[in-house]
């Protein structure tokens, strides 16, 4: 099954590869390991968000920039307002890239 | 300020415009040949704003602002800019992609530059009477009010389609400069006036019908 690579970047993606960088370095995980291991953070991430996280974001902002390209949606807004059920908070300028994850499936 | 009547602010030429009305552009649709082959994906990887779904469409889709304006991009060079609001505006967007395309690294020139189409829309004022008009002037019309609700009406000099609604709305398309639209709409709107409905917009309470009753026209008409 593909997958998409674009969780690597979060901040929990960003700590798993420095870690796993780190023990490829001073030799306790073999690289083919640890590309293994984020090629199951990819699959780990999509099924998490699909199946456990139940709660819903709107975002709502000027749409300063905007591409569509080898089907991945990227947005750049200003002054974002980020709402969910509990809480809201704007955003100066925020990028969102967006890939369709029916293609995963094909 | 003589032979003037003023349409909103804008005084209006009546030699030109003897309905007292101008139609307003809504759409310009124009063409150019920027001269060099074009990588889409770099473009749309590089430029902001760009669309690029080659399965769908072959060619980018880029908008700007101002003119708010959107344009096709094609692997060949050539190029489609619409939605400008007047001629200059359309030309004037058109050299703002070719200068996007060519900060990209393209070799990009500005060649043929052409507008094809030309929509404008207006308003009468008073409603018409479709089926009248689609009988007395068969030959130009096509009115299926099942398939659409307007009548459409081929004119063939200037060669100018016209969308022509009961509510007195207009819209008129086909031109290559805008003077065939205005010509256009002079032709139509002493057609107009003998097809309009026997009672004015805001006259509910006179339900005479007959043609070329005097409520039939605008109160202008009698001035002139």
């Amino acid at each position: 099954m593909a997958t998409f690579e674009l969780y690597r970047r979060s901040t929990i993606g960003m700590c798993l590869t420095e870690t796993l960088d780190e023990m490829v370095s001073n030799g306790t995980l073999s690289p083919e390991l640890a590309i293994q291991v984020l090629v199951q953070f990819d699959k780990s991430m999509t099924e998490a968000l699909e199946n456990q996280v139940k709660s819903k974001v709107s975002v709502k902002g000027h749409l300063h920039t905007y591409r569509f390209c080898d089907n991945v949606w990227t947005f750049i807004l200003q002054d974002a307002i980020f709402k969910n059920e509990e809480c809201q908070e704007t955003v100066g300028m925020v990028k969102i890239v967006a890939c369709d994850s029916k293609l995963l499936t094909q | 300020m003589e032979g003037q009547v003023l349409e909103g602010s804008q005084p209006v030429d009546i030699s030109k415009h003897p309905s007292g009305i101008v139609p307003t552009l809504q759409n310009i649709v124009s063409t150019v040949n920027l001269d060099c082959k074009l990588d889409l994906k770099a473009i749309a990887l590089q430029a902001r704003n760009a669309e690029y779904n080659p399965k769908r469409f072959a060619a980018v889709i880029m908008r700007i602002r101002d003119p708010k304006t959107t344009a096709l991009i094609f692997a060949s060079g050539k190029m489609v800019c619409t939605g400008a609001k007047s001629e200059q505006q359309s030309k004037l967007a058109a050299r703002k992609y070719a200068r996007i395309i060519q900060k990209l690294g393209f070799p990009a020139k500005f060649k043929d530059f052409k507008i094809q189409n030309i929509v404008g829309s207006c308003d009468v004022k008073f409603p018409i009477r479709l089926e009248g008009l689609a009988y007395s002037h068969g030959a130009f019309s096509s009115y299926e009010p099942e398939l659409f609700p307007g009548l459409i009406y081929r004119m063939k000099q200037p060669k100018i389609v016209l969308l022509i609604f009961v509510s007195g709305k207009i819209v008129l398309t086909g031109a290559k400069v805008r003077d065939e639209t205005y010509a256009a709409f002079e032709n139509i709107y002493p057609v107009l006036l003998s097809s309009g409905k026997a009672i004015m917009r805001d006259s509910s309470h006179n339900m005479n019908i007959n043609d070329n009753n005097r409520w039939g026209k605008p109160e202008y008409c009698n001035k002139l």
